[in-house]
């Protein structure tokens, strides 16, 4: 079932995608972070995919360079999006104006790691204060 | 002459006589209204308790407010309320009657709304202004009710005193058989006048805090609750007098007692609505008042007079 | 008439947590809202990296004082996926018995603390005086009344002995009674309904666009109740209808949690009827092996869902919660935009909010 979405995003887009056994309960889809946007249209408007859980925002102690973005999909099934993007400059696609329901939380993966989110107005603040001056915390390390 | 004067006017019936008549009023409905939810209530000084801790506190005056206006307000209120329960008979006993104190009185006790709404624009803060704006809108929708109703025994007794209208009681019997509905619609509008759930709308506390006594502290807020409360005493011996009068005539101890025992089973009355019903909104209160309430009055009017 | 801006919050009779909300108005309509959400942000996400997973149980417990349990019981499964363990089944029917017996005492509260906001002091007065019979019971099963650190990674902390089934059915059925005549009062008293009926009412489509989830979306309609589609155990033995209502304002949503109340009351008679055997913990090592896992539950306000990342060591290396308050917070300022001053505390009183969680 999973698998034929998968295999029709892969036709959609016209490229394969590689599949992670990398989460208990969740498929999970790799997918570079330029094609965001054509993934989420296919998920949404043509499976029905239309309940996003929330967005992970993570650094991996094996790969320091990058900060892992995921989408968690839920239909019956979790379905899990993983994307890639540098540390030094993270910058992705908006999807706000397919699910408006996203706002809070690119919002706080945006405040927390320093993401910078494109097609959308800037992205305020929503747990931090206005005056927060430190930089993300998440990419801070503790001070022992 | 002038010490029975003063007697009058300080001990009773006047402000010593409202204050501790404001004073049971209040226990007795905080009393009422939590054995209905489920609760012990106050003992029988906490009101005085209350005020007295009132009286004792800061005051505290918004930036950009007139101390003179918010301080003379709750003042021209207690006057107009006392000097309303001044004329107002008190369990057959009264000095101050004339021909039309009727309205008088009934212009006496809107001075009090009319101040709240000012108190709330002189204090600027957002909370009050809108207390305020909203109380005068509930104004225009119970105040023309409520003056029907009150005119319809001063039309059946054939005067504008309310001595007369008593003593026209004693021969035609209470003037609720007459008029119930003009009862009911004088009960709704003193629900209304006294700002009391459900028509509590200008100090919802969960809308605009508290309405025009948001900026109040300590001296001042101690005379507004004073006032309300003294408000609502008064309202009560009018409702009794006007629709419930009947027993002057007969021994002086009895009557007392029957009035006493009116004014307990009209608090319980005020109890028993506040406690069951919910806030209505305004524009709910409007359409109610204008469409219903005041066509019933209209209607009320109309048979007392062809009577 | 010009717009004036009322400042709800932080400190406002209306919530019981802080939030900023600056809501214009014109006269008595109102135009729309700015939400502004931290006053209560703890950082617990990283604290949780600083913390081994046993030291994690209490700190995920106070995310939230009202459905504390179920931020636990999902951390705790979590954890188990990860470590590769399956509780005996007596804790995993403790755990689901405590869940519901929240699920409960949460919509008591909000009932509550609707009826106040409309000015129904009364009824908030009763429903609270039955919460505490419900207060009760989890003070006797767990020690606490309202924290009650009931899990462990590995089970739960305590037993129900041959006493306790008995007093929770005997005090449950009382508590039926009373659930009754609420709903009667609720349903029937027309200045209830009055107040909320056709107020700031969501489509479907609206719910899915927006991610609601919980009671506001069954009110609209939308079947999802994560307890049936993707339970945890031992849901998937207990039957259960989920509870949903087409009409998708505030008196849709405050129906659906009153009749969810009565649901919850029957799922919990199923629990102590089935209650099976056995002991209620299982060793569990402290070092987590590493892999990554993703586990949703049916909290009391909708679908709370957990992503834990393990890296071999004894502390989580990434914790994310994401709660249903935040949810609802996200559409809060499109339902401020349809409706009169008076509605405010109905619709904010609705959705159920608890900052907290949302915050974290």
């Amino acid at each position: 079932m999973v698998q034929k979405v998968i295999s029709d995003i892969e036709s959609e887009i016209g490229k394969p995608y590689q599949q992670l056994e990398s989460i208990i309960n969740e498929h999970v889809l790799q997918i570079p972070s330029e094609d965001l946007r054509q993934v989420v249209k296919v998920l949404t408007q043509k499976h029905g995919y239309n309940h996003l859980s929330t967005i992970t925002a993570q650094i991996t102690k094996e790969d320091p360079d990058y900060i892992e973005v995921l989408y968690h999909f839920w239909k019956g099934s979790g379905f899990t999006l993983l994307l890639r993007l540098e540390k030094e400059n993270p910058v992705i696609d908006s999807i706000i104006d397919f699910i408006p329901g996203v706002d809070f939380y690119e919002r706080e993966v945006a405040e927390m790691y320093g993401v910078h989110f494109n097609l959308r107005d800037g992205t305020p603040p929503l747990l931090l204060p206005d005056d927060w001056t430190e930089g993300p915390p998440m990419l801070t390390s503790e001070k022992e | 002459m002038i010490f029975q004067l003063l007697f009058y006017l300080i001990v009773f019936p006047g402000l010593i006589f409202q204050f501790l008549s404001a004073w049971v009023f209040e226990w007795f409905d905080r009393k009422m209204i939590a054995r209905f939810q489920r609760r012990v209530g106050p003992r029988w000084f906490q009101p005085l308790a209350d005020w007295i801790k009132l009286l004792s506190k800061e005051n505290i005056l918004p930036k950009g407010s007139n101390e003179g206006v918010l301080t003379l307000l709750p003042i021209i209120s207690l006057c107009s309320v006392v000097t309303a329960g001044i004329y107002v008979p008190v369990a057959g006993f009264n000095y101050f009657s004339f021909e039309g104190d009727l309205i008088v009185i009934l212009f006496l006790l809107s001075v009090p709304t009319l101040a709240y709404y000012l108190a709330g624009i002189a204090s600027i803060g957002i909370y009050s202004v809108l207390g305020g704006s909203r109380s005068i809108l509930q104004f225009f929708s119970y105040e023309v009710p409520l003056l029907l109703a009150l005119s319809g025994p001063a039309i059946l007794a054939g005067s504008w005193s309310i001595q007369n209208i008593t003593s026209s009681q004693i021969v035609k019997g209470p003037f609720i058989i007459f008029q119930p509905l003009g009862f009911i619609l004088a009960v709704v509008g003193l629900i209304g006048k006294l700002n009391r759930d459900p028509l509590d709308i200008p100090k919802a506390k969960s809308e605009v805090i508290a309405g025009s006594l948001t900026e109040f502290t300590g001296i001042k807020l101690a005379f507004w609750h004073l006032v309300m409360n003294i408000q609502a005493v008064v309202g009560i011996f009018l409702l009794i007098n006007l629709y419930l009068s009947w027993s002057i005539s007969i021994t002086p101890l009895l009557s007392i007692l029957i009035f006493v025992i009116e004014s307990l089973l009209m608090i319980v009355i005020l109890s028993v609505i506040s406690a069951i019903f919910s806030r209505i909104r305004i524009d709910q209160l409007a359409d109610i008042g204008w469409r219903i309430l005041v066509p019933l009055a209209l209607l009320q009017l109309f048979v007392v007079i062809l009577m | 008439m010009e717009k004036i801006t009322i400042p709800i919050g932080p400190q406002h009779p209306l919530l019981k947590e802080p939030l900023s909300l600056l809501i214009d108005i014109m006269g008595e309509n109102v135009l729309g809202g700015d939400l502004r959400l931290g006053y209560v942000h703890r950082g617990i996400e990283k604290l949780a990296q600083t913390r081994n997973y046993v030291q994690n149980v209490p700190l995920i417990e106070r995310v939230c004082g009202i459905c504390s349990h179920v931020h636990t019981t999902t951390y705790c499964y979590a954890v188990e996926k990860l470590l590769g363990i399956e509780i005996p089944a007596r804790a995993q029917y403790i755990r689901a018995l405590m869940c519901e017996l929240e699920r409960i005492h949460s919509h008591l509260l909000w009932l509550g603390i609707l009826c106040k906001h409309i000015g129904l002091d009364t009824i908030f007065m009763h429903t609270w005086h039955n919460r505490e019979m419900v207060l009760d019971i989890m003070e006797e099963l767990s020690g606490g009344r309202v924290s009650h650190a009931a899990n462990k990674i590995g089970g739960v902390r305590f037993d129900l002995d041959q006493d306790h089934g008995p007093m929770v059915v005997s005090i449950l059925n009382k508590l039926r009674v009373e659930i009754d005549k609420l709903r009667d009062v609720v349903m029937y008293e027309p200045t209830i309904r009055a107040r909320t009926q056709g107020v700031a009412p969501l489509s479907p489509e609206e719910i899915r666009q927006f991610g609601v989830v919980g009671p506001v979306a069954r009110a609209s309609g939308v079947d999802v109740d994560f307890r049936r589609d993707d339970p945890l155990p031992p849901y998937d033995q207990l039957k259960f209808s989920v509870v949903t209502n087409q009409a998708g304002d505030a008196w849709a949503r405050t129906l659906v949690r009153v009749e969810e109340i009565e649901e919850s009351m029957k799922i919990c008679g199923q629990i102590l009827q089935d209650l099976p055997d056995g002991s209620v913990e299982i060793r569990a090592s402290r070092r987590v092996p590493a892999g990554q896992v993703v586990v949703r539950a049916e909290a009391p306000r909708g679908e709370l869902i957990y992503f834990l990342r393990s890296d071999g060591s004894d502390s989580p290396a990434r914790l994310k919660i994401r709660t249903p308050s935040l949810t609802a917070l996200s559409i809060l300022p499109k339902q401020l935009s349809e409706i009169q001053v008076a509605d405010i505390p109905v619709v904010i009183a609705g959705v159920d909010l608890c900052i907290a969680c949302a915050d974290r």
